[in-house]
C-alpha cells in the first residue's frame, strides 16, 4: 500500500507539475511565436546546450529551453508541450551521454520529418561513471595508480556532466554550428565567425583553470554530487561526492564517516553544496568538520534568476573557479 | 569511545531517532488501536500540500507543514464517525486529497530545490534546529501520553463505554489528533516519511502478537521502535546500508518474530487446555 502510494503520489505530483509548467509559462511559450519567422528553431534541452545554441546562433535563431529554468534534469520529464514545440522546430540539442533520458523516446515520437537531433557531446571522450567515483575506502592507492573503484551502483553508464570542462564545451558547440550550418547554409559565415570568438572564450576560460589550479593538483574537493569529472580530469584535482552521478541518492550513515574522515585527513576546508540538491547534508558535514560550505554550479539546473541576471556560462565557470582556488588557500 | 560516538551527526541521528521511536510507539498505539494505522502516511503526504501553501505564501514551510496536517487529521476524524463501517474510507479520502493538493500546488513553486528540501528528511543529516524541535515536541507528547494515560487506555477500548463513564473522549481524542499530525509533519522532514510511516505501525502490530495488555503493548511497541531505529542506524554506519529501509526492516524483522512467539505461545496453551 504505501508503495503504490508513492507511486501514486509521484504520478500526481509529476503530472501536475507538467500541467502547472505548461499553465505558468503558457503565456510566454506558445510554440515559438511571431519572433521566431524566419529564424532557425532550436529545442535545446538544458541551459549549457540553451547558451551554447545562443551563443553559436545569436540572432538567427530562436531558442528554447526544454527543461525549465531551476528543475533538475536527472528527475524531469517532458510534457505533451515540449512534444509540440519539437513539432515546429528545426533543430533539435541534446547533451546526450544519459543526461536526458526520455530524448530518445522524443525522436522516436515526433512526427517533424525536419527536425536536425544533435546530441552535442558526441565527439567527447566520454568517462565512465565508474572513474568518477571516489569511494573512502583504499583511496591513496586508486589515487596513485590513477585508477578508481569499479562497479559501483550507479544509474548510467557514463558521467553525463561534460559541459563542465571548458575544453568540451569548445566541442559541444562545434557539434552545434555543425549541425545550424547545416539547416542554415545562407547565415555559415557568421555561424563560423561565432563560433570562432567562441572558441577563443574557451581556451582563455581553459588556461585561466590550468593557470589558477595548477599549484593545487591532486588535491580534493568535496561536492553534493558527483558532477564534476570532466573538471577535474582535466585540472588534476580529485571530486569527493556526497551522492553519486545522479543527484537522487540519499547519502548512508558509512558515506557521511567516510567523507568526514576524508575532509579530516586532507584538510578540506570548504563543502561545496549546488543550488538544486538539498543542501542537508552538505551542511550537516560541513558542521561537523568546521568546514565552510560554498555554492558550486554544475550549470544544469540555472535558475530564472541568475539568467535573467545575466549570469552564463563564462561568468558561473569562473566563479566555480574562484570558489575552488579560494577553497584551498 | 566506539566510533559510532565520535561524530556528531550519529550522536544527533541516535539522540533523535530514539526520541522520536518513543514518542512515535505511543501515538502508534493510539492510532492502532483506533485503526487508523495508515494515518502517518494520510499526513505525510498531505503535508507536502502545506509545504506548497508555506513556499507559496512566504512563510515557514514547516508551519505550513504542521497547519495542513492538523486540518488533515480532523478531517479525518470527522469523516471517520459519519462513515460508520467504513471509517477506514476516512484516511483514504484526506490522503487522496492531501496528494492532489499537493501535486497541482508544486506546480506553481518555481523552484524545485525549494521544494525538495522541505519534502525529504534524512535521520544522517539533522540539523541543530530540527534537533531541538524534536525534543520539544517528545516532553510534550511524552508529558500528555503519561498524564491521560487513564483516559486512553479506556478510549481504545470501547469510545462509548469511556464517554458514559465521563471520559472527555472529544477532548482526549483533539489532544492526541493535534499531536500525531504535529509529530509526522515534524518527523517527516526530520527523519523522512517512510520512518514515520512505517514505526507508526509496525512496532505496535508487533506487540500486539505478544502483549497481555494494554500497559504491555505500549512497553513492547516503545522497545521494537527504539531497538530498530537504533538498529538501523549502526548497521547503516558499520555496513553502508540506506538508514531509513534499514529501521523499518528491522521493525518488520520484529513483527514475524513475534508473530512467530505468540503462535508457539497460543499453540502450548491451547494444547494445556485440551
Amino acid at each position: 500500500m504505501p508503495a503504490g502510494c508513492r507511486r501514486f503520489l509521484s504520478a500526481v505530483l509529476s503530472a501536475a507539475l507538467f500541467a502547472g509548467t505548461a499553465g505558468i509559462l503558457g503565456g510566454c511559450r506558445k510554440g515559438f511565436g511571431k519572433d521566431a519567422e524566419g529564424k532557425v528553431k532550436v529545442v535545446a534541452t538544458i541551459y549549457p546546450m540553451y547558451d551554447f545554441v545562443k551563443r553559436i546562433g545569436g540572432d538567427l535563431v530562436a531558442c528554447s529551453m526544454m527543461v525549465p529554468a531551476g528543475t533538475e534534469p536527472h528527475s524531469w520529464e517532458p510534457s505533451t508541450r515540449d512534444m509540440m514545440m519539437l513539432e515546429e522546430a528545426d533543430l533539435f540539442v541534446y547533451n546526450g551521454a544519459g543526461i536526458e533520458a526520455w530524448a530518445g523516446d522524443l525522436l522516436e515520437t515526433t512526427q517533424n520529418k525536419k527536425l536536425v537531433a544533435v546530441e552535442a557531446s558526441k565527439d567527447v571522450d566520454l568517462l565512465r561513471t565508474s572513474e568518477v567515483h571516489f569511494d573512502g575506502d583504499g583511496y591513496e592507492e586508486e589515487h596513485e595508480e590513477g585508477s578508481s573503484e569499479e562497479g559501483h551502483h550507479h544509474h548510467g553508464e557514463y558521467d553525463p556532466h561534460v559541459w563542465l570542462s571548458p575544453k568540451n564545451a569548445e566541442k559541444e558547440m562545434t557539434a552545434i554550428a555543425d549541425a545550424l550550418i547545416s539547416i542554415d547554409g545562407e547565415h555559415a559565415d557568421t555561424y563560423r565567425k561565432n563560433l570562432e570568438e567562441e572558441k577563443k572564450a574557451c581556451e582563455e576560460l581553459d588556461s585561466a583553470f590550468r593557470e589558477s589550479l595548477k599549484p593545487y593538483a591532486g588535491k580534493y574537493i568535496v561536492v553534493a554530487h558527483e558532477a564534476y569529472g570532466y573538471l577535474c580530469r582535466d585540472y588534476g584535482l580529485i571530486q569527493i561526492g556526497i551522492e553519486g552521478v545522479s543527484a537522487d541518492q540519499e547519502p548512508d550513515a558509512a558515506r557521511m564517516r567516510s567523507i568526514i574522515d576524508m575532509v579530516d585527513k586532507y584538510g578540506i576546508k570548504s563543502i561545496f553544496f549546488e543550488e538544486l540538491v538539498d543542501p542537508k547534508v552538505a551542511n550537516t558535514i560541513a558542521s561537523e568538520t568546521g568546514c565552510k560550505s560554498v555554492a558550486l554550479s554544475p550549470l544544469d539546473g540555472m535558475s530564472q534568476k541568475d539568467i535573467d541576471a545575466g549570469r552564463d556560462y563564462f561568468s558561473v565557470m569562473k566563479d566555480n573557479l574562484d570558489a575552488i582556488v579560494s577553497s584551498f588557500s | 569511545m566506539p566510533a559510532i560516538l565520535q561524530y556528531a551527526y550519529m550522536q544527533r541521528a541516535l539522540l533523535v531517532g530514539l526520541l522520536l521511536s518513543v514518542i512515535v510507539a505511543c501515538l502508534g498505539t493510539v492510532m492502532v488501536h483506533k485503526r487508523l494505522s495508515l494515518i502517518g502516511d494520510a499526513l505525510s503526504h498531505s503535508s507536502l500540500a502545506g509545504v506548497a501553501i508555506g513556499l507559496l505564501g512566504g512563510f515557514n514551510p514547516i508551519l505550513g507543514a504542521m497547519g495542513v496536517c492538523i486540518v488533515a487529521a480532523f478531517s479525518i476524524e470527522a469523516i471517520r464517525k459519519k462513515l460508520g463501517n467504513h471509517s477506514e474510507l476516512a484516511v483514504a479520502i484526506v490522503m487522496s486529497t492531501g496528494i492532489g493538493l499537493a501535486g497541482v500546488l508544486s506546480g506553481f513553486v518555481r523552484s524545485s530545490a525549494d521544494f525538495n528540501s522541505f519534502l525529504f528528511g534524512s535521520i544522517v543529516a539533522i540539523s541543530g534546529f530540527e534537533a531541538r524541535l524534536v525534543l520539544i515536541l517528545a516532553v510534550i507528547v511524552l508529558v500528555a501520553f503519561v498524564l491521560l494515560y487513564k483516559e486512553l487506555f479506556y478510549i481504545s477500548f470501547d469510545e462509548q463505554a469511556a464517554s458514559i463513564s465521563g471520559v472527555p473522549v472529544g477532548v482526549v481524542n483533539a489532544i492526541f489528533t493535534i499531536l500525531t499530525a504535529v509529530t509526522v509533519s515534524i518527523a517527516a522532514r526530520t527523519v523522512g516519511a517512510l520512518i514515520i510511516s512505517s514505526l507508526l505501525v509496525v512496532p505496535v502490530a508487533a506487540a500486539m502478537s505478544i502483549a497481555r495488555s494494554y500497559k504491555t503493548t505500549v512497553l513492547w511497541a516503545i522497545f521494537v521502535s527504539a531497538v530498530s531505529t537504533i538498529g538501523g542506524l549502526v548497521m547503516s554506519f558499520y555496513l553502508g546500508l540506506k538508514p531509513g529501509g534499514t529501521i523499518v526492516l528491522i521493525s518488520v524483522v520484529f513483527f514475524l518474530l513475534f508473530r512467530f512467539l505468540g503462535f508457539l505461545r497460543g499453540r502450548s496453551m491451547s494444547s494445556k487446555g485440551a
